[in-house]
């Protein structure tokens, strides 16, 4: 049996998180989607199925995967949607051919090699599609994330499953005598290499931590649990409240709330961030704050991809795409959505709850900004900085996704362009 | 299509609007930056400005290489004539 791990047709719901990953390598916890779902069924190869402008990257950081090959799907197959958030799922890999949904979702597919050899089609859309015809359906208590501000409302539940899986605890780093544990130390773990400096508290009262190899915890950090620090993350002071997954090489402090950073980003100086989800290569410069919180309560509403969608959640923060660089003072608006490779001059004013992707954001106002040579080559230098190449294939998937986020940023310069004209 | 000396006019009064200098003090020669005190975002901001001006695209690295005012003039002289000749 084999199980096959795939994109399905909401991607666009996750920009600007998903316009240069798949869904299922979002975070939730202590590692992605496609981890957890790996982790349920750790006997099987697995395969994957993902827009084809992703797979170079994708082979990149998964060498030898199988990716979007429909001929290796000749056997029984698990066909689990990426957005499945799996924690502790009680669906096992046996049992009869069937469909498992979660309202109008196919949440997995379980087919025996018979029936995928039956419905197989030219392409694995054709080969979803004719089984979904073909099999009986039955709901299941599962859940699928339907948008990045999914991922964060369930970060906390995930880090305490994810620790549950770990199965190791206890400090094997460095623990400054005149730091401490607060609470019980079975639901801490410190990794070999880690060093904690003095004057920490490691608040385990609401949840288990997780602090990963050569993380460096400095002076006057409390770090509260449920919470992830992943490898090489440097947390430079402050307080790291419940809920946060931070990291791998990230290097943070002021305060973070329920929120999830996810790798290779900097939050050093003091500024808050709350409920949000931060992209990779993404740097916040010192006072960068968003609000999670409106001033009467109520639930929140995003501008994504043109409409209005009310979360039915009161606390959303800001989701900021891939190699965005925010200024000293940046102001971000409840459930506000900052796209990729944006350099923003906030000048401390509320910024527009949607900013696009590849501009200047400054005086309030969308421009072309220096051009994507120019913004790749910050990219290349801040990937540098941590001793990581910017490859051939990351530059054509940036280059794609600068061109599909034209439209969008487009209208934001002309109506910019217009506003100076006029103003 | 405009003339080059209505080019040089719209983009000399585009320049000192940004620029909050006055149009007077404005040469073919003056550089947008060392002479006439542009910032980095300044300059960006003036790409846009010019593009609304004349209602164009430019590209943004070849926009930005763009020196001088007499320099400009030309460079929008053969946008405007490629994009609404």
């Amino acid at each position: 049996m084999k199980l096959v791990i795939y994109e399905d047709s909401t991607f666009e719901n996750f920009y600007p998180l998903s316009l240069i990953r798949p869904i299922f390598d979002l975070k939730c916890g202590a590692n992605s989607l496609a981890d957890k779902i790996r982790r349920n069924f750790s006997d099987l190869e697995v395969a994957y199925f993902i827009r084809n402008h992703l797979a170079d990257t994708f082979l990149q950081r998964n060498e030898g995967a199988s990716v979007n090959d429909v001929s290796a799907l000749n056997e029984d197959l698990l066909i689990a949607n990426g957005r499945w958030l799996c924690l502790k799922s009680e669906v096992s890999a046996e049992g009869p051919d069937e469909i498992g949904t979660s309202g109008d979702a196919v949440v997995y597919i379980r087919a025996s090699s018979e029936t995928v050899a039956r419905c197989q089609g030219e392409s694995f859309c054709e080969l979803l599609g004719n089984l979904c015809e073909a099999l009986p359906k039955k709901e299941v208590g599962e859940e699928l994330i339907s948008y990045c501000w999914n991922l964060v409302h369930h970060n906390a539940d995930a880090l305490v499953a994810d620790f549950e899986s770990l199965g190791k605890s206890g400090v094997h780093g460095e623990l400054h005598p005149l730091s401490c544990v607060y609470g019980d130390e079975s639901q801490v773990y410190v990794a070999p290499g880690a060093v904690i400096h003095p004057t920490v508290v490691l608040d385990s009262m609401g949840g288990p931590i997780i602090i990963e190899e050569d993380v460096i915890v400095f002076p006057h950090t409390r770090i509260e649990g449920p919470c992830f620090i992943g490898r090489d993350s440097q947390i430079v002071g402050g307080k790291i409240r419940e809920g946060c997954s931070i990291g791998p090489v990230c290097r943070v402090g002021g305060e973070v709330e329920e929120s999830i950073i996810h790798g290779y980003s900097n939050k050093y100086h003091d500024g808050f961030l709350g409920h949000a989800y931060v992209g990779e290569w993404v740097n916040l410069g010192a006072l960068t704050t968003n609000s999670d919180l409106k001033n009467d309560y109520s639930t929140v509403e995003v501008k994504l991809n043109g409409q209005t969608i009310d979360t039915n959640d009161t606390k959303v923060g800001s989701f900021i795409g891939d190699h965005t660089k925010t200024s000293i003072g940046t102001l971000f608006n409840t459930g506000t959505i900052v796209g990729m490779m944006t350099n923003i001059l906030g000048g401390n004013e509320i910024l527009p709850k949607n900013v696009p992707s590849f501009c200047l954001f400054a005086n309030g106002k969308a421009f072309k900004g220096f051009g994507l040579k120019n913004l790749l080559g910050t990219a290349e230098t801040a990937m540098g900085r941590r001793k990581v190449e910017l490859t051939e294939a990351d530059r054509v998937l940036l280059t794609h996704a600068c061109e599909l986020t034209r439209e969008e940023r487009m209208e934001a310069v002309k109506k910019a362009r217009r506003e100076i004209r006029h103003g | 299509m405009p003339s080059n000396e209505e080019i040089r006019e719209r983009i000399i009064k585009v320049t000192a609007a940004l620029l909050k200098i006055e149009t007077t003090g404005i040469n073919d020669g003056d550089d947008f930056a060392k002479d006439l005190g542009a910032e980095s975002l300044q300059s960006v901001e003036l790409v846009a400005g010019f593009e609304e001006e004349f209602d164009i695209e430019m590209d943004e690295e070849e926009a930005l290489s763009v020196s001088t005012v007499g320099s400009a003039v030309e460079y929008i002289a053969n946008v405007v004539a490629e994009q609404h000749g």
